[in-house]
């Protein structure tokens, strides 16, 4: 911009300097004309007049540094010449002055030289005698006149051109400068030329949409990391070479890395083949799913493309931890068969006796027998589905149960009172020591902690054996020990009692009647009242366990 | 021009990653199968093995086109040569790792008494390859020194099961097949130790330019 006003105002001063100098040099040429023709009239009347009184005489001594002088007669001999000899001289009868001056008595003429350098003026005038009295002078022309004026004018145009020069970059950097200085950041602001008002109002208005939409986009983006940030899944966004363009906090976790790793290769990050295959699966346009192993825990990874404008232009990882899920599904199918197994043994055999009961097969003094069976496995399977709800009300966390002030002393004294029969059947000393011992829990769960251990410690043991239960009360927790002289557990089993429907001895579960589920139902019991459970045992020892319920717990909580 | 030579490059790099981890995979594999006594594990590991060995072939191919067509001088140059002698080392490892799995497959290797030994040893091993790959994933030389470092230990559990293994033989009803085989098991891994060293040297020779002493 400063250029091209620098340039215009070169280009202005430079016209204006050279339409002057031509309307000056013209203006003052044509004034010089006139001045020099009224002086060649003025000379030639008086020549007139002086040649008429003195005649030839009025020639000697006549001296006319610029003007010529001729005298011609009537038929255009000329008479005299002030610059040449007379006698040489041709005929002027035929000059354009001469023939006007015979006529009407005064001429005039211009005549260009050769070399159109010079003008000659003529004036002439008739003398009473009939003869012509001719002046003339010469005159430059214009070229000659600026030919001669060369130097100055070169001089004068140097100095404007500088002047200009000079002129032009300060004009024009003056003009520029206040552009230079818009405060774009603030349109508004600029007390500028009105021109750019416009402009800059609508820079600002743009402006505005700009920081509008970029705090949108801020926004959005927050928003999304907030998302995917929160997110327990990890996420992993890629690009068509595999290149990871965003990644949330829990997948840096599950890949062991952290969020360098954006712009870097997922495999370079983690070379899982799976997770790789799962990966260009998806990468070649159809979305892929797989469980893989990762750290101990297992992942389901969902792999899908990203397609836009009918191009796979990347893939999304998401990874999902599964192994909750799939360790209660595995154990959801266990318990589900279990079941069925479980129903099934005692309905087969109630289904045989009953089938040959109808038939009439059955000797009338079996009857009574062939009833006792089928009365004991319906029996059985009563306690199996009072087990299983049992269990899967406490699955549910027992929430409608209320706790209550207890004495775990009598809690279990009724359960050693109720199964004081059955331990005498097998032969076995029930014995209950301790003294009343209050506690905040649920007397239902209680009983049927006290209950099912008294009653795996009797049926598990050996004929002369002993069972102590004892209840003790000590500075952090009340504990109650059930302790036997049975057959024990073995070491590998130790860890499993407690699942359901786990026995120790496969081939005992025949033998002794139980459905499995009772130090299941212990262990959820313990649990919902936040206690523990420590088991000792060694085979052919006997078997002790103590659970204990937790005194500050009792303390805090208030029951209504 | 150049950003082809980059390209390809960086698929020779992906190629390598991906060898490695096949690499791991083979061998975690023939361990786990070890120490599980799990067959049909054992029997898959052949096909990784050949897929190694189609890896290798595939990344020396990569490495002579571009030596030939892209004449790379200085780090690409020594990027290149050891890739082409890290693809031998760890052709080996898949190959031991296949090895070990045929033994587990083809005799009877239950009751290892020296089974904590074999299972620590086999971990260590595995710890070496996998630390030799992440050194080269990551141009970690202080990673890459310290499976050189890593050597002497697995070297240490072969001997020591060497030794137990003689013992053993020496009582008269002493199980020599087993006793052999077993031997031949950790002979492998302590060569499948010895390659990832190697593969460990060249990871450090393409970062430093110098030679690591033998």
């Amino acid at each position: 911009m400063t250029k091209r006003i620098f340039r215009s105002i070169c280009l202005a001063a430079g016209a204006v300097f050279l339409a002057s100098l031509i309307l000056i040099m013209g203006m003052l040429y044509s004034y010089f004309s006139r001045v020099q023709r009224t002086q060649l009239r003025t000379q030639t009347a008086l020549a007139a007049c002086g040649v008429e009184n003195l005649g030839a005489d009025y020639f000697d001594g006549l001296d006319l540094p610029s003007n010529r002088v001729t005298w011609i007669s009537p038929d255009g001999t000329v008479l005299y010449d002030s610059q040449a000899d007379a006698r040489d001289m041709e005929n002027h009868l035929q000059r354009e002055e001469i023939q006007q001056a015979l006529s009407t008595g005064w001429g005039e003429s211009q005549r260009w030289s050769v070399t159109l350098l010079e003008r000659s003026l003529y004036a002439a005038k008739r003398l009473e005698d009939g003869s012509v009295l001719r002046f003339s002078t010469s005159q430059n022309s214009v070229l000659t006149l600026l030919l001669g004026m060369s130097q100055p004018i070169v001089i004068v145009c140097f100095l404007a051109l500088i002047l200009s020069i000079v002129l032009a970059m300060r004009l024009s950097r003056r003009i520029v400068a206040p552009l230079n200085e818009l405060d774009l950041d603030d349109p508004a602001e600029n007390e500028c030329y009105e021109e750019l008002t416009p402009l800059l109002r609508r820079i600002r208005g743009q402006q505005k949409e700009l920081q509008l939409q970029a705090d949108r986009l801020r926004q959005k983006q927050n928003e999304l990391t907030a998302v995917t940030g929160s997110m327990r899944e990890g996420m992993v966004l890629l690009n068509k070479s595999g290149m990871i363009l965003s990644i949330n906090p829990a997948a840096c976790a599950l890949l062991d890395t952290d969020r360098r790793c954006v712009g870097r290769d997922l495999l370079t990050v983690n070379r899982n083949l799976e997770l790789q295959a799962v990966l260009s699966k998806a990468l070649d346009g159809t979305a892929a799913e797989r469980t893989i192993p990762l750290h101990d825990r297992r992942f389901q990874v969902d792999a899908s493309p990203v397609v836009s404008g009918g191009e796979v232009s990347g893939a999304v990882l998401l990874l999902i931890d599964v192994t909750e899920k799939e360790q209660a599904e595995t154990m959801r199918r266990e318990f589900t068969a279990n079941v069925s197994h479980e129903l099934r043994t005692p309905l087969t055999s109630i289904s045989g006796c009953g089938e040959l009961l109808k038939s009439g097969l059955v000797k009338p003094e079996d009857v009574a027998s062939f009833g006792e069976n089928i009365y004991s496995e319906a029996q059985r399977m009563v306690r199996l589905v009072d087990d299983i709800i049992s269990l899967s009300h406490l699955d549910e966390g027992a929430e409608d149960l209320k706790r209550e002030r207890v004495d775990l002393y009598a809690i279990a004294q009724t359960a050693v009172q109720s199964l004081a029969g059955r331990a005498e059947a097998a032969g076995v000393t029930l014995e209950l020591t301790g003294r009343p011992t209050p506690m905040e829990g649920i007397p239902q769960l209680l009983g049927e902690i006290a209950a099912n251990l008294c009653d795996n410690a009797i049926k598990y043991n050996r004929p002369g054996g002993w069972v102590r239960v004892s209840v003790e009360s000590g500075k952090d927790a009340v504990r109650l020990t059930v302790a036997d002289s049975g057959i024990g557990i073995p070491q590998e089993h130790q860890a499993h009692i407690f699942e359901r429907f786990y026995r120790g001895d496969k081939s005992r579960s025949k033998a002794v009647s139980g459905t499995g589920l009772g130090l299941s139902i212990v262990k959820h019991a313990v649990q919902i009242h936040g206690g523990k459970i420590d088991l000792s045992s060694a085979p052919g020892r006997g078997t002790a366990i103590a659970v204990s319920f937790p005194i500050e717990q009792a303390k805090n909580r208030t029951f209504g | 021009m150049r950003t082809r030579f980059d390209e390809q490059l960086d698929l020779l790099h992906k190629e390598l990653i991906t060898m490695g981890a096949l690499c791991e995979d083979a061998i975690a594999r023939s361990v786990k199968a070890l120490d599980g006594r799990d067959l049909a594990l054992a029997k898959s590991v052949p096909e990784i093995s050949a897929r190694i060995d189609r890896k290798e072939r595939d990344i020396e191919g990569l490495c002579l086109k571009l030596l030939l067509q892209q004449q790379p001088v200085a780090t690409d140059l020594r990027t290149i040569s050891s890739a082409l002698k890290m693809v031998t080392d760890m052709e080996r490892i898949g190959d031991n790792s296949g090895d070990i799995a045929e033994i587990i497959v083809t005799t009877n290797l239950t009751g290892v008494d020296e089974a904590a030994d074999v299972h620590d040893m086999a971990q260590a091993v595995i710890q070496m390859v996998t630390n030799s790959i992440d050194a080269f994933v990551k141009r970690d030389t202080a990673l890459a020194r310290q499976v050189m470092a890593d050597d002497d230990m697995v070297d240490g559990y072969f001997d020591r099961i060497k030794n137990a293994l003689i013992c053993r033989l020496r009582s008269p009803e002493a199980d020599v097949e087993y006793a052999l085989d077993l031997l031949m098991v950790v002979k492998y891994l302590e060569r499948i130790g010895d390659h990832a060293v190697n593969v460990a040297r060249w990871v450090l020779f393409s970062i430093t330019g110098s030679r690591e002493r033998e």
